[in-house]
């Protein structure tokens, strides 16, 4: 029944991964100067290792926000942000994950009876502008930066390229680590709450409860980047962005950064140190991240004409994306909890674990091994394919 | 949980383990024989421009031996250029090297073996023709070339710098544009001096000469069109 529940949001990863790995590798695979299979391995690798290992910080402030305390709940919500997302892609409207899963759970807050917390809705709001205004000024320095440098060591345009190339796989990687690390909570954050899951030794690592349902989100993301990202980064990256590796390289870094910054406990927690006030631990959109790096990068580039229609469609972005995903899902909930008389949640604390926990843990224990070992074989099997096909071609062409 | 720190410290070693070794040394090797390769065809290209002019000088002076000799050079070299485009062309498609700048820099390749192939052509005609030059023409012929293979001459260093210093490729073409207007005007003069001045020629020679002042001055037009090329694309580059 747990898995019945997990597919909404495992659809809302794979969704997330077809889409938003084109935002870390898009530019460099549909330039051609990093091939789809490494891409796709790289982003996968790093998307898992990202989610389980910093994707609680984000996801925390989701929980802030509605702590979606029945599983019926969060499946209905994941489902209408799943589902928002979907048909706004098709109309060619911009919709974005985040806002997308935010405005679901406001839906459910309204359904439930629950207070939305302002103070976390506040400080969401907040880093879907400070999220493209960081990423244009991340990427306005680092540009002027790799332009200095590039002038400053005078070398072969070949090795540039070379050094460049290797710096997108690193940046790529740095990408898609701070994309799980920062989007896990958008595809299993609802979750958390309701699915009480024990902490598991699985002989050579530990894993918390969170940390188990961020690997079957991050799964999920990788099965989008394996299956479906190929096509998305191929178009995105040749037509929507069509970036020099010079650009590529900034765009990819920048978003890394701020992606990576508003999922930081440790920055966050150094900065408190130091007296500041804390970074907000929220998840923000990929897409316009890079859209603001972009415009980053176009600013120093002395662009004039800056397309106002981008920048009025992220605003847009920002209303109709989370109204939309909120309406839907009070709609579904409504029809959830009437029609098939599911729990969906309600307006007090979360009750105490039934005792399903348990056999959950033991299903988990068993399957994230599997899933890891599957995962890794594919990879494996991919890398190994590349690698002949190379091989074959430089056969043919020496023979 | 594991801290951020420590996470980011796994990341950046997993990163290291699973590319580092094999992604750099792969990127190196490639990089660095495809560097030499470049180096290699534009020495090539330069020291037929060379032979070009040594070759038209010793056909003029009637120095039969050494213009063969010069031919069968440009011959080899010429084949030499062909098999360096072919492999750097080849190169970087399979590695999928300077994949934005590709259409453009196979086109550069080829406007530059265009002109090695010119140089080549004209010798052959010189050879298979054996046009006559008058004693009077000498001169004008030897410092046609001269000025025609300086144009194509002064391309290589611009060429090299578009991998280097692509600031300096502009001002490296200044001097390309410059031989080629010099050879327009000394394939202007000599033409007009041969059919306004040198009535002791038949018509027949008179075209012949043209004909062949033609294809000496084709090898600076050449020059010309890869000029055009190298200095669009340093402006890409520095954007």
């Amino acid at each position: 029944m747990i898995f019945l529940f997990l597919t909404s949001g495992l659809f809302l990863g794979w969704t997330l991964g077809a889409n938003d790995a084109a935002n870390v590798f898009g530019s460099a695979v549909g330039s051609r100067m990093v091939s789809f299979t490494r891409a796709a391995v790289i982003a996968s690798i790093f998307v898992i290792l990202g989610a389980v290992l910093q994707g609680a910080g984000a996801s925390e402030t989701l929980g802030r926000l509605g702590s979606v305390n029945a599983m019926g709940g969060a499946f209905t919500v994941a489902l209408a942000a799943a589902l928002t997302v979907y048909f706004m892609t098709r109309a060619g409207l911009p919709v974005s994950t985040t806002q997308a899963i935010v405005g679901a759970i406001i839906g459910w807050n309204f359904f439930t009876n629950n207070a939305v917390d302002t103070r976390a809705l506040t400080q969401i709001v907040t880093t879907w502008i400070t999220g493209p205004v960081l990423g244009a000024l991340f990427a306005y320095a680092l540009y002027h930066l790799v332009k200095i440098t590039r002038r400053r060591i005078r070398t072969h345009l070949l090795k540039y390229e070379s050094m460049l190339r290797f710096g997108l796989l690193i940046a790529g990687a740095f990408g898609a680590y701070s994309l799980g690390a920062n989007n896990i909570a958008n595809v299993m954050g609802v979750f958390v709450p309701s699915i009480p899951l024990v902490t598991t030794d699985f002989g050579i690592f530990t894993l918390t409860g969170p940390q188990q349902l961020f690997f079957l989100g991050a799964i999920a993301i990788a099965a989008g980047v394996l299956t479906y990202s190929r096509k998305v980064m191929e178009t995105v990256g040749a037509n929507l962005l069509e970036l020099s590796s010079e650009t590529a390289f900034v765009v990819v870094l920048s978003q890394a950064l701020v992606l990576f910054i508003f999922s930081s406990s440790a920055l966050s927690g150094l900065l408190v140190k130091a007296g500041l006030p804390p970074i907000p631990l929220v998840p923000v959109s990929s897409t316009q991240v890079v859209v603001g790096s972009v415009l980053g990068i176009g600013l120093y580039k002395g662009v004039r004409n800056i397309n106002i229609k981008v920048l009025g469609s992220i605003a847009s972005g920002w209303i109709t994306t989370p109204v939309a995903a909120g309406v839907l899902a009070f709609l579904l909930l409504f029809f959830v909890k009437n029609l098939f008389g599911i729990d969906v949640g309600h307006s007090f604390n979360p009750p105490a674990s039934t005792g399903e926990g348990i056999s959950t843990a033991t299903i988990i224990r068993y399957s994230i091994p599997a899933l890891l070992a599957i995962t890794a074989a594919y990879l494996i099997y991919l890398v190994l394919s590349e690698k002949k096909k190379t091989e074959r071609l430089n056969k043919e062409y020496y023979k | 949980m594991i801290s951020d720190t420590a996470a980011c410290c796994s990341f950046l070693n997993i990163f290291a383990l699973t590319n580092t070794a094999t992604q750099m040394s792969l990127f190196k090797r490639t990089t660095r024989e495809l560097t030499v390769r470049i180096d290699e065809f534009f020495d090539t290209i330069e020291i037929g421009i060379l032979i070009f002019k040594e070759g038209i000088k010793a056909y003029v002076n009637d120095d039969g031996d050494a213009f063969r000799n010069h031919l069968a050079k440009i011959d080899d070299l010429e084949g030499k250029a062909d098999r360096l485009q072919r492999a750097i062309e080849n190169d970087m498609i399979v590695h999928s090297i300077l994949p934005q700048q590709r259409s453009e820099m196979v086109k550069l390749l080829w406007q530059l073996d265009e002109i090695i192939d010119t140089a080549k052509k004209s010798l052959n005609e010189f050879y298979v023709e054996l046009p006559h030059i008058p004693a009077s023409l000498a001169h004008d012929f030897i410092s046609l070339a001269e000025v025609s293979g300086n144009a194509a001459e002064e391309l290589m260093p611009a060429a090299r710098a578009f991998f280097r210093e692509p600031h300096l490729v502009r001002e490296k073409l200044i001097r390309v544009y410059f031989f080629e207007r010099e050879t327009d005007k000394s394939a202007f003069q000599m033409k007009k001096k041969v059919f306004h001045e040198m009535n002791d020629l038949s018509l027949a020679e008179k075209a012949h000469i043209r004909y062949i002042t033609h294809h000496i001055e084709n090898i600076s037009d050449s020059a010309q069109a890869a000029a055009d090329l190298l200095a669009s694309m340093a402006i890409r580059q520095m954007l």
